[in-house]
């Protein structure tokens, strides 16, 4: 019996040696300066930060896009995921820029891993306005060596946006829902879409349901959707098998305005969702889709 | 020493240092087969000639690939893998439970509210500060559950059913957090998954000492643990004392699986599967072979987390979803099989 003590002693004597040998070996590092050259092996991992780059012209300098990423046509689309990143398979690349989401699962580990690599990240948050979206333009093309083209693509874009704008009849009396999913989650004119149909003058019918937790994303129940009778319901969900019947066979929303007025309109999602130079289509779309609503008003 | 137990299977009471060899030859095979792989191709050679830094081995991005980023993960992996099964088998002793896990008493419900605190934070301070708060919610969850019961272990089932209790209790706090921060929705989900990915040397060095000391700690007791098998006179006729060892017991797992918690979320399943395994392996009253059970289940982490950074490559597949897809089939196979063997 007392040699099965010994055992165990040893055990946790070798252990303990174990971890000590461990901590030792990372001390065998030494960091080097990182470059500062222009990068010329890109990798994004955000749709929209692909988009951007092939508007500014750093296109050329994308070595490999995201699984997500399906715009333009000619990037070099991967199978590198956004959601999931692996420092390792995007450094099996050799890339000297990653465009890394804050969304992305353990953002700050990944980031952590490839900075180690001495790859440098550009950490993308989600803007939460348009302006946000530009500042991510004007470091995109600080970082690539484009500045002067992304500055001639932001003001081209807000003259675009602006000209649409100026030919819609601004209309407070237009309400909208904005679906997410058919759980009914939602979002308020505090959050990046909620501000574009704020630009075009609709009444937001999640902004009375918001919350301070909620961030800007309320969860609404079908009797407040009901009540609140919105003229126009935008599908964000489309991908996901909603569409207009889909809407109208929901119980007690068959006698909503915007059901009975064929106003439940599908949002083209790619476009919805990002916030690359396709925001002029967005716009364009908005416009274009509420156009009678907004004149017989 | 031959025993023959209830089941009328043949258990040996002896230490087998034969069975232990093999476990750590086992594992340390499973580590440089996990340090050897990954989407950037490195010979197994080159691999161990830098994991022992001779001058012939990998210099630059490769070496920075094998000792930054693949190395403190698989040391991870394999500490909270023992950590977890010999919790578990520890969990199981001690409540005479052959369900209980080292999750039994709330530790990881409270640790997945600590965690879920500190990410829908909005103070980017507390973010940083996850592990710590997984692991206090952890501690406190086991903490309140005793509390509740009241005597230590005089109800062993009224100690259980207040873990059931907090842990639902914390459970609902944490997912009406969740709800009401849609946005932090995805780190928490992949928080309650579990993973090692986040794995660098400063993780491997705390979880390192917190664990290896709780180990030592249940290593060390492993002897006096197989008299709770016993009732509590049988047990102090053998000169333990029943009640100080449980609750020095317990605390030792739930020091152990906090810090598992806090280091790479909740991984499921490698508690309750390994020390069931070993036992049906090996033929051993678990706590005889307290010391394989941390080596297998640390084996059967590391192999884990290589199908979770390899199967989906170059995305990552959260490592509970492998440990209890392969768990799970492979726990059954053993259950039937060792039925057969009882009736």
């Amino acid at each position: 019996m007392s040699r099965i003590k010994s055992h165990a002693r040893k055990w946790a004597a070798v252990e303990s040696v174990c971890a000590l040998a461990l901590l030792a070996l990372p001390l065998t590092f030494a960091p080097t300066p990182a470059q500062a050259a222009t990068p010329q092996r890109i990798i994004s991992l955000s749709p929209s930060a692909t988009e951007i780059l092939f508007a500014i012209g750093a296109g050329r300098q994308v070595i490999a896009v995201d699984d997500d990423s399906d715009y333009p046509a000619n990037a070099p689309h991967s199978s590198l995921s956004s959601f999931t990143p692996n420092v390792e398979a995007i450094a099996a690349l050799h890339p000297d820029l990653v465009v890394l989401q804050s969304s992305a699962t353990k953002a700050a580990a990944v980031e952590t891993g490839l900075k180690k690599l001495k790859i440098n990240v550009y950490l993308e948050n989600t803007p939460n306005d348009i302006t946000g979206a530009y500042a991510e333009y004007t470091d995109l093309g600080a970082l690539t060596g484009h500045p002067s083209r992304t500055k001639v693509l932001i003001a081209t874009m807000k003259s675009q946006i602006g000209s649409i704008l100026s030919r819609v009849k601004h209309s407070t009396s237009l309400s909208i829902y904005h679906e997410l999913d058919n759980t009914l989650y939602t979002a308020t004119s505090n959050t990046f879409i909620g501000r574009v149909y704020k630009d075009f003058g609709f009444t937001n019918i999640a902004d009375a349901a918001d919350t301070a937790d909620s961030g800007g994303y309320p969860q609404l129940t079908s009797e407040y959707v009901v009540a609140a009778n919105p003229s126009v319901i935008f599908l964000d969900d489309g991908a996901y098998g909603e569409s207009a019947a889909s809407v109208a066979a929901r119980p007690g929303w068959s006698g909503l305005s915007a059901v009975t007025n064929k106003h439940v309109i599908v949002l083209p999602q790619d476009i919805a969702d990002r916030w690359g130079p396709r925001l002029v289509d967005l716009y364009k779309f908005i416009a274009s889709s509420t156009a009678n609503l907004a004149g017989s008003k | 020493m031959k025993n023959v137990s209830a089941a009328g299977q043949t258990i040996s009471r002896m230490w087998n240092w034969r069975i232990t060899a093999a476990c750590t030859l086992i594992l340390i095979l499973v580590m440089g087969a996990a340090v050897s792989f990954g989407p950037i191709h490195i010979s197994f050679q080159q691999v161990l000639r830098t994991l022992l830094d001779l001058p012939s081995g990998e210099h630059g991005e490769n070496r920075t690939v094998i000792l930054q980023l693949r190395l403190p993960r698989v040391v991870l992996g394999a500490l909270v893998g023992a950590a977890l099964a010999t919790s578990g088998a520890v969990y199981q002793t001690v409540f005479h439970n052959p369900l209980a896990d080292p999750y039994l008493l709330g530790a990881a419900s409270g640790a997945g509210l600590g965690a879920t605190i500190a990410l829908t934070s909005t103070h980017h301070n507390i973010a940083s500060l996850l592990p710590v708060f997984a692991f206090l919610g952890g501690v406190l969850a086991v903490l309140t559950s005793f509390f509740i019961s009241g005597k230590f272990f005089a109800e062993p089932n009224t100690l259980l059913l207040s873990g059931i209790a907090v842990g639902s209790f914390a459970t609902a706090i944490q997912t009406y957090l969740q709800q009401r921060h849609s946005d932090a929705l995805r780190p928490v989900y992949s928080w309650i998954l579990g993973d090692l990915t986040s794995a660098s040397w400063s993780v491997v060095s705390w979880s390192a000492i917190y664990i290896g000391i709780a180990l030592a700690i249940l290593f060390s007791v492993s002897k006096q643990l197989d008299g709770l098998m016993l009732s509590d006179e049988e047990a102090f006729s053998l000169g333990i004392n029943p009640q100080r060892l449980r609750i020095f017991a317990v605390g030792a797992a739930t020091l152990a699986t906090a810090t598992a918690v806090s280091a790479s979320g909740l991984i499921g399943f490698v508690g309750i599967v390994v020390p069931h395994l070993v036992r049906g392996i090996t033929r051993r009253v678990t706590n005889r072979s307290l010391v394989s059970v941390a080596l297998v289940g640390a084996s059967f982490l590391v192999l884990a987390d290589l199908g979770a950074r390899t199967l989906l490559s170059p995305a990552e597949l959260p490592i509970g979803v492998i440990t209890a897809f392969v768990g799970a089939p492979f726990f059954l196979f053993v259950l039937r099989s060792r039925r057969k063997a009882n009736f």
